[in-house]
């Protein structure tokens, strides 16, 4: 009887997560002006497009690497924050922004980053931080920023990884979804 | 009526817990490892080794083994990154480390991180496991030369430290004695991520050690 039981109950839940992994929803998140919506429409179409700050959400369907993902892209001003979690459900990955060369800020946008990981809906979610504007000459490096957040040791169940990337060069958003893809591939 | 089924399901099913940490240097095959792990012991196959690039962060995986169920860290392992390790080994239950067998360059640097991990106070009562990883390359050393190239590179270390007189600030007799023991009893074993070779040896291992050296619960 438990064995029935247990075997039903497994087969319910591969047919639940089956028909979630049909649809791959990604939420890319940070503070305002962080490079989130040039990241989007870089992968997107493969080209800088000048950007006004979102209000709102932007979402395109990225195709990469044969997988699509809808990448929700919300914006990241203080008062629009409180929504970003609106947005939760069913999230299959986080990309969270930052602007490297915001020093000031980088306590805000870890104080964001925290409190919405801790958040029951987002539980095991993979995490990919993009340290973007790496080519702005006060950008701080990935490797201080990672210790900044404190991800290490505090993010036990999640996938994560902290990455340099440049939006407008493009340069390292091409690594940051390898690992992305392959996690979620794997999870 | 669920709940209580529910509740006698997880009853009858529960597992302990463990957790294990796999650290070493960039490039040791630390991901590759973990993913055979994954495709051994899970229905969903793990990565194929040419789709793994360098770990920046965190990865995890998960396998269940009767009555068990291990869970696995695979953090970073460049220099940057390293100061991130230290971070984990208040919660984890064994520590493997990983060195390229292959690459004899970098032999000495990973005996300058290995030796650090080996004398990390929080972790000096937690299993370790050395794995000589790329055993299928031919010109990779064996089990035995790595155990002797560790001991060589030691005792290298001491007698320079001897001469530059550094020896008192190199912990107290105490702390020698118990890297001595830790050094005596320190099991390494030969695997090839690629290949799958001696990785279930390996799991077989950790299952084993964690079970019988339980930490204790604080």
């Amino acid at each position: 009887m438990g064995l029935t039981v247990s075997s039903l109950f497994s087969s319910l839940t591969s047919l639940v997560r089956w028909s979630k992994d049909k649809d791959v929803r990604i939420l890319m998140l940070g503070l305002d002006s962080a490079g989130k919506t040039t990241i989007l429409y870089r992968l997107h179409l493969g080209e800088v497009l000048s950007t006004i700050p979102t209000i709102g959400f932007n979402v395109e369907t990225v195709e990469y690497k044969n997988i699509k993902f809808q990448v929700w892209d919300l914006g990241g001003q203080s008062s629009i924050r409180p929504y970003w979690r609106c947005y939760f459900p069913n999230t299959s990955a986080i990309i969270y922004v930052i602007d490297s060369s915001d020093v000031d800020r980088l306590a805000t946008s870890r104080s964001e980053l925290l409190t919405m990981l801790s958040e029951e809906e987002l539980k095991g979610v993979p995490l990919l931080v993009f340290c973007n504007k790496q080519d702005m000459d006060n950008a701080l490096k990935p490797e201080k920023i990672s210790e900044e957040l404190g991800l290490a040791g505090g993010e036990k169940t999640r996938p994560w990884s902290v990455r340099g990337s440049c939006a407008l060069k493009g340069e390292g958003l091409e690594d940051g979804l390898d690992w992305l893809v392959n996690t979620l591939q794997n999870q | 009526m669920y709940h209580l089924l529910k509740g006698l399901h997880e009853y009858l099913t529960r597992k302990e817990e463990f957790t294990v940490l796999i650290i070493g240097l960039d490039g040791a095959g630390k991901t590759t490892f973990l993913e055979k792990i994954k495709t051994l012991y899970n229905d969903v196959p793990g990565l194929s080794p040419d789709k793994i690039g360098p770990t920046v962060g965190q990865n995890t995986g998960k396998i269940t083994l009767p009555s068990t169920i291990l869970q696995f860290w695979d953090l970073g392992g460049q220099r940057g990154i390293r100061n991130i390790w230290h971070r984990y080994y208040d919660d984890c239950h064994a520590v493997v480390f990983v060195i390229d067998a292959d690459d004899r360059e970098r032999l000495s640097e990973g005996w300058e991180v290995f030796d650090a991990v080996l004398s990390a106070p929080q972790i000096l009562g937690v299993p370790l496991l050395l794995l000589a990883n790329k055993q299928d390359s031919p010109q990779s050393l064996s089990v035995e030369e790595i155990r002797n190239d560790y001991e060589d590179w030691h005792q290298r270390k001491m007698s320079s430290m001897r001469r530059s007189s550094f020896h008192a600030n190199y912990g107290g007799d105490l702390d020698a004695s118990v890297r001595r023991e830790r050094i005596a009893s320190l099991d390494v074993m030969g695997i090839s991520a690629i290949e799958g070779t001696g990785v279930r040896e390996a799991v077989d291992w950790l299952f084993l050690r964690v079970q019988n050296s339980r930490r204790v619960e604080s």
